[in-house]
């Protein structure tokens, strides 16, 4: 899926010539301030290079194209990938069918290794066994928590879901808030309900969920308004997303609203909107650690025989929470986009 | 040739006079609640009324004014949509693309401006280009190919689904676009756009009167110009209207590029709202406008329709969501409760228009 | 028939002997399919030029090269003695050629109005606020219509609901009004009754009367020789005959529309298979095709 949508970014060629027309004809347009000119220079991760034989390293999600969040994660995997001297094979899909057939396609490449997330873990069973069947290890990340081990996984790099939410609900309990709103935006979505039911078990007050429409960001807006004015008792929003959380802090300041506004995940939007004190906190997995780490040890697998986590326990990256005392640490990482 | 002339000679030769009142008998007067039931967007605003009230009783936060602002901001960035997406589909055509439209409007409007370091002007503007030759390329492939509009316009929505995502990564190394509040000319642009005011002690979003006055707009072209009998005649009958000399590759592309248009105004609101643009947004937006037009009354074949209709057809669509928020339901019944809608909408359309064709 | 209309148009019409459209030796191929070759045939004002032919003789395209839907590959296509090459059907409007198709260019589902001027709407105001002036336009039709005996007490109705008869004089109505001087009929009383078919021949006869030049596509000789000042047959894609009024009767034409000899032939083998009494068939000259058959739908 990757590979074909950069093929189609040649069709962009007179798009591009467009642009560079008008930055000849509109010299004397450039903004003053903000833009690419303003955004300071950062150099990528580097850690030397490894000198062991090239191998190739498949990594398949349940990513939907075009999420900040997921591609953090492969911005991880290629940072190891790149050190590690390994070539990595990226591909996504939503349905958890054509993830499998992903997997499939990865057999038939006869890739050193899969790394591979169980969104929808029974679906993908038979072809994650097909792999092992094959010699292929195979390692988990993400998603997958409670079935990795079954499946015949060697290490699984994740955040337990109900874990961080419970943590969460934990934190809330000591800003003092009194009904939060769990705000998910793909309806029916294993792992964001586990967040919420994580909120629900231990946030003493009450919780509520909601449902958006996250592909639309004019009704993410609306509808979280029209909850806040629904309900007044509302005094802490959780989104589980970090572009949900931006929205979320404008619709809370449209209805003047008293909520905070909690969150998962991280964006160096985000980052900016901790610094300024419109989000309370956000709880990172740090999706970097998920991609970078997994690929790795896929390489440490073959080169050293090491699996992380003795196959037994899935290590975890999260929760990491980042707050006003933190933030500043973490922006210089999240403005490249790697945390 | 002069038409008064040949009026002129028309009534110098009168084949058959008769007196003014003469009447066949073949046809009689149709009574005006028969033919008011025979406007296309009767059926959809009585079913938009017959909404509003069950969620009135049903919803106490909704009868707050703050709330009706809410419900029509939704409804205007839908509609907004909504309207050249009908305007094509009286035309007999469809675009598929319409939902990723927005946002690779979106996109390169924040992508020129904060790469370049430019004014966001210049984003506006090639966005507002990028956006009509999009339109262009969907109507021009259409009337050169001949293949259905629903082929065309799904491999255009693939294309672009694709090419968003491939060249925000490419440009930006990530697959949102940046912050560009901080620019120069930011305000001026979010001010046209995505600026409110206060009606009283409501604020009221600017999409909703952009909304409005574009629906009267199209109203006005749609039964009061030649380009809008045009749009009627290439979606009733196209080979009719090519015969008769109405200019039906101009009507379709002109009409592709409309929804360019549209697709580029809401593609600058949510910039302008949201600062920033996820490559990935917009996928599934085009099925809402189309239902929301289908619900005003637009036939699906073509050749019927109006513009008011879709407008009623995408407050419908605002007040269900919203509407269920506000009655604090169970959330989960959301997209089964909207299916129900849409097949109402579409049944009270169909009943309403056999009673009145029934001669 | 129940209408007969012999008027003699020669005398009513002085003659100008200037052709208003012309064909030369005209022929169009589709690939390698030639569906029309070598036709001549000329259109004066004030005449009928009936043109004649079962289904696939070339009817059709000879009528889409003179109203600009398709172009000729041979021979030549003048309008006013200067060879023209029609690209749109604009340009023949333009010209003053305005055809009435079989499936008579109208949208079902717009008001008659809307119809009547489709294509060449009346607007006022200047622009951008130039709009239809929608009650000149409706005026305007309605005596038009009046004029042809069709009055309609709702000008909103779609055009759908109208009969047949009726769609086919709105659509007469329109070229006339829109100052044709060559008026292309396609089969207009193929799928009409005897007694509509009747007022569409009166149309025709007035609209030669008003000195427009009418090209009247048909396969029915009787109604074309009630109006018809010339008749043309067409077989194939090539002319089989081309004569004036005075050079052909009723029978002849008949005869050569159904076929003439091969029909003799088609008789003869009748007798011999079936046993059929070739006494009770009709005699060549009788046999006619009757106004209802369906109408042509090839080229």
């Amino acid at each position: 899926m990757n590979r074909t949508a950069r093929s189609r970014s040649r069709k962009i060629a007179p798009a591009v010539a467009v642009a560079a027309a008008a930055t000849l004809i509109l010299a004397g347009c450039s903004s003053s301030s903000g833009g690419k000119k303003a955004e300071e220079e950062a150099g990528d991760i580097s850690a030397g290079k490894a000198d062991t034989p090239r191998m190739t390293v498949a990594m398949i999600t349940h990513a939907p194209s075009g999420d900040t969040f997921w591609d953090t994660i492969r911005k991880g995997a290629e940072a190891a990938a790149a050190k590690d001297n390994l070539k990595l094979i990226y591909s996504n899909d939503e349905s958890a069918a054509d993830q499998a057939a992903l997997v499939q396609n990865a057999i038939d490449q006869k890739v050193d290794g899969i790394a591979v997330t169980l969104a929808k873990p029974d679906a993908m069973k038979e072809v994650v066994a097909k792999a092992v069947k094959a010699g292929i290890p195979v390692v988990g990340l993400n998603a997958g928590m409670s079935d990795w081990k079954e499946q015949g996984l060697l290490s699984f790099f994740g955040q337990d879901e109900a874990v961080s939410g419970q943590a969460l609900g934990t934190k809330l309990n000591s800003t003092g808030a009194q009904h939060a709103l769990c705000v998910v935006q793909v309806q029916g979505a294993v792992n964001l309900e586990q967040r919420c039911a994580g909120v629900e078990k231990n946030f003493k007050g009450k919780t509520t969920k909601l449902y958006v429409n996250g592909a639309d960001m004019p009704s993410v807006k609306s509808t979280i308004t029209a909850k806040l004015k629904q309900d007044s008792s509302i005094d802490e929003v959780v989104t589980l997303a970090a572009p949900i959380a931006l929205t979320a802090a404008q619709s809370v300041d449209e209805t003047g609203s008293k909520a905070k506004i909690a969150t998962f995940d991280l964006n160096k939007e985000l980052i900016s909107a901790i610094k300024g004190g419109s989000i309370e906190f956000a709880v990172d997995q740090q999706p970097y650690l998920q991609g970078y780490l997994s690929v790795d040890s896929l390489w440490l697998y073959k080169n050293n025989g090491n699996y992380s986590g003795g196959g037994e326990a899935p290590i975890l990256t999260g929760p990491a929470f980042v707050d006003k005392a933190n933030v500043d640490t973490v922006a210089a990482f999240a403005a490249k986009g790697t945390r | 040739m002069s038409m008064t002339q040949q009026a002129a000679a028309a009534v110098t030769t009168p084949p058959a006079p008769g007196p003014g009142t003469e009447k066949d008998g073949r046809t009689t007067e149709r009574p005006l609640a028969i033919r008011l039931l025979a406007r296309p967007e009767i059926g959809v605003f009585l079913g938009a009324v017959a909404v509003w009230v069950f969620f009135l009783i049903s919803a106490p936060p909704v009868r707050d004014g703050g709330s009706m602002a809410n419900i029509l901001y939704q409804s205007s960035t839908i509609g907004i949509m909504a309207l050249p997406v009908a305007l094509l589909m009286i035309g007999g055509e469809f675009d598929l693309s319409a939902g990723v439209g927005v946002i690779a409007s979106a996109l390169t409007a924040s992508m020129v401006a904060y790469q370049l370091s430019m004014n966001v002007w210049v984003g506006v503007i090639v966005a507002l280009v990028a956006s009509l030759g999009i339109g262009f390329l969907n109507g021009w492939l259409l009337m050169r190919t001949g293949l259905p509009s629903f082929l065309v316009t799904l491999g255009t929505f693939l294309i672009l689904q694709g090419v968003n995502l491939a060249v925000t990564k490419l440009i930006t190394g990530n697959v949102a676009t940046d912050d560009i509040s901080d620019m120069d000319g930011f305000s001026q642009a979010k001010a046209l756009f995505s600026s409110s005011f206060d009606v009283g002690v409501v604020q009221v979003k600017i999409t909703v009167v952009w909304w409005l006055a574009f629906a009267a707009l199209a109203t006005w072209v749609l039964l009061r110009t030649k380009y809008g009998n045009w749009i009627f005649a290439v979606g009733g009958n196209k080979d009719s209207a090519r015969a008769v000399g109405v200019p039906v590759a101009f009507t379709k592309i002109s009409l592709f590029m409309l929804v360019g248009f549209g697709a580029w105004f809401v593609g600058m609101h949510q910039l302008f709202a949201f600062n920033t643009v996820q490559s990935g947004e917009g996928v599934g937006q085009e099925l809402i406008y189309i239902a929301a037009a289908v619900i005003g009354g637009c036939l699906l074949t073509g050749g019927s329709g109006s513009a008011i209709g879709p407008v009623f057809g995408a407050f419908m669509f605002g007040m269900v969501q919203q509407g269920i928020v506000y009655a604090g339901w169970n959330p989960d019944w959301f997209k089964a409760f909207l299916g129900v809608m849409l097949l109402g909408a579409t049944l009270i359309n169909l009943w309403v228009s056999r009673a009145a064709t029934r001669r | 028939m129940t209408t007969t209309i012999e008027t003699q148009p020669a005398e009513t019409v002085p003659e100008d002997g200037k052709p208003v459209v012309e064909l030369k030796a005209t022929g169009k191929s589709y690939g390698n399919i030639r569906a029309l070759h070598g036709v001549s045939l000329s259109v004066h004002p004030g005449k009928v030029t009936c043109v004649l032919g079962d289904n696939g003789a070339g009817k059709s395209t000879l009528i889409k090269i003179i109203s600009g839907l398709h172009q000729h590959t041979e021979g030549g296509l003048l309008v006013d003695g200067r060879p023209v090459h029609f690209s749109t059907p604009r340009e023949a409007l333009d010209a003053g050629i305005a055809t009435v198709y079989q499936d008579l260019a109208v949208v079902p589902l717009m008001p008659v109005w809307r119809n009547f001027f489709l294509g060449s709407e009346m607007t006022k105001g200047p622009w951008p606020l130039r709009r239809l002036d929608i009650e000149t336009m409706k005026k305007t039709a309605d005596e038009e219509l009046r004029n042809m005996g069709i009055v309609l007490d709702d000008l909103e109705q779609p055009i759908g609901t109208l009969s047949g008869g009726q769609r086919q004089c709105v659509a007469i109505a329109r070229a006339v009004y829109f100052g044709a001087r060559v008026l292309i009929l396609d089969e207009p009383t193929a799928a009409l009754g005897v007694k509509q078919s009747g007022v569409v021949l009166k149309y025709i006869a007035m609209a030669r009367d008003r000195g427009l030049g009418v090209i009247f596509i048909t396969h029915n000789p009787h109604h074309a020789y009630m109006v018809g000042d010339h008749f043309s047959v067409l077989r194939l894609g090539t002319l089989e005959l081309s004569a004036s009024r005075d050079e052909v009767s009723l029978e002849e034409l008949t005869n050569h529309m159904a076929g003439g000899a091969e029909l003799a032939a088609l008789k003869h083998e009748l007798a011999q298979v079936s046993g059929v009494d070739t006494e009770e068939l009709p005699e060549e000259g009788d046999v006619t095709t009757p106004a209802a058959t369906a109408p042509d739908g090839s080229a």
